[in-house]
């Protein structure tokens, strides 16, 4: 098997994830095109540094998401996006947390994504990328502190944070409240 | 609200973004002018040192033929043809190695860098493959495939270029600040993507088995390979068979 196919086989199924990782960090379908080929570029320049029998995704993610960073620092290098700080976000939080009020038809399906999708946005990258890495790639936590560079413990305490976040959004959205179309049936 | 309701608010409400085709296409086709980089190409001077080889065989065999004058006769025969056959082969295979991408880059290169500066770019200009396509009609013994919908690149127009004395399809397309010539021409050989440099300018090469294609500009190479793949997905959907009829497909 060549190196080529074996790119293939081992790193090429977690494209899907690298773009979403990637869509989700920037926010911008272009960027995140943009940084995910760069990413797999890269994955194939250093593939040799993929250890034998070393699970790929964490790896190419790993990858994926330093692209993401720096793209992200490039659109707005004043901002400390690896801080852990995230008041710079809360003016945005606030703004996008409130649903926009759609004509009256819109499918409520379509509402509750909305919602969520803002809510997720308006957080910080940092606890952004550990709930999309845990809720939609269901990594563990130490696939997740390897992708994101940090300890166990900071990915565990990262997402909790995060989980606090998006209730407050969510609950600001109406979710989880009397009356509230999803949630408590 | 706890954290295991907002986890099932997130998995089953948040958007997610699977890569679509076209950028699966752009990153094999990138993977793969990578590859064809770190490996160049041999087979043309392997095949001349084949030929060279078989030549110094062709040579020696008589010698182990000693026998009678005929035979050593035969062995001067076999001599002056083996070092014909040599002698040939070597012609041919500088030759073709001449003839091969390093001239043709060149020319490329030459033909773009002079429609740039002295004109024109494209003599039909426009961004509407109905227009341009019909446009080579009379003007050129095939029909070019135009695609004027390649995502993040613009067609400008096309012309005609004279080519090793054959008119040849060139089509125009902009990216950013960038001009990238397309020459099309028909050949049935099917060829990988491979990226070549001259004079600071980047050359992309693919072919689908129909038409050779090679795009020329100052843009990076990674924006050509993004371009291939482009054209290739484009192409490929041309050629797909509608599969769905559009009245069958639900309103919702």
């Amino acid at each position: 098997m060549s190196e080529g196919q074996r790119f293939e086989a081992q790193v090429l199924p977690h494209l899907d994830a690298a773009h979403n990782l990637a869509r989700w960090l920037l926010r911008d379908a272009r960027a995140a095109e943009d940084a995910t080929q760069e990413a797999a570029l890269r994955a194939f320049r250093y593939f040799a540094s993929l250890r034998e029998g070393e699970d790929a995704k964490p790896w190419f993610l790993g990858i994926v998401r330093n692209c993401c960073y720096t793209a992200l620092a490039r659109q707005q290098g004043r901002l400390e996006i690896t801080g852990l700080d995230d008041s710079d976000w809360d003016h945005a939080t606030h703004a996008a947390a409130t649903p926009e009020p759609g004509p009256a038809q819109r499918l409520a399906a379509q509402r509750e994504r909305s919602a969520v999708d803002a809510a997720l946005r308006a957080l910080a990258p940092a606890l952004r990328e550990v709930v999309v890495l845990r809720e939609f790639e269901d990594l563990d936590y130490r696939a997740i502190a390897q992708i994101a560079g940090v300890p166990i413990g900071t990915v565990m305490s990262r997402l909790s944070r995060a989980r606090t976040r998006l209730k407050e959004l969510l609950t600001l959205a109406g979710f989880g409240q009397p009356g509230a179309t999803d949630l408590k049936p | 609200m706890n954290d295991d309701d907002i986890s099932r608010l997130v998995r089953a409400h948040a958007s997610r973004y699977p890569a679509d085709e076209r950028l699966r296409a752009a990153v094999r086709t990138q993977t793969a002018l990578q590859s064809a980089a770190r490996k160049p190409a041999r087979t043309r001077p392997s095949l001349v040192a084949w030929l060279a080889g078989l030549g110094a065989s062709l040579s020696r065999v008589p010698r182990l033929q000693r026998v009678s004058p005929a035979g050593r006769l035969g062995g001067l025969f076999g001599g002056v043809a083996a070092g014909l056959v040599l002698g040939v082969a070597l012609t041919l295979g500088v030759q073709s190695w001449r003839a091969g991408p390093a001239t043709l880059g060149d020319e490329l290169v030459a033909g773009h860098v002079r429609a740039l500066q002295v004109g024109p770019l494209f003599e039909v200009a426009s961004s509407d493959h109905h227009t341009v396509r019909p446009w080579f009609q009379g003007r050129l013994d095939y029909a070019p495939p135009v695609f004027d919908k390649l995502p993040g690149y613009t067609l400008l127009g096309g012309r005609v270029e004279s080519l090793r004395g054959t008119p040849t399809a060139v089509l125009a397309y902009q990216v950013k600040l960038h001009k990238i010539d397309v020459y099309v021409w028909p050949d049935a050989r099917v060829a990988a993507p491979e990226l070549l440099h001259r004079r600071g300018f980047n050359i992309v090469h693919w072919s689908d088995g129909a038409m050779q294609c090679w795009a020329v500009s100052d843009a990076e190479g990674g924006e050509l390979a993004r371009l291939a793949a482009a054209w290739q997905a484009a192409q490929a959907l041309q050629n797909a068979p509608p599969v769905v009829p559009a009245t069958s497909i639900p309103s919702s």
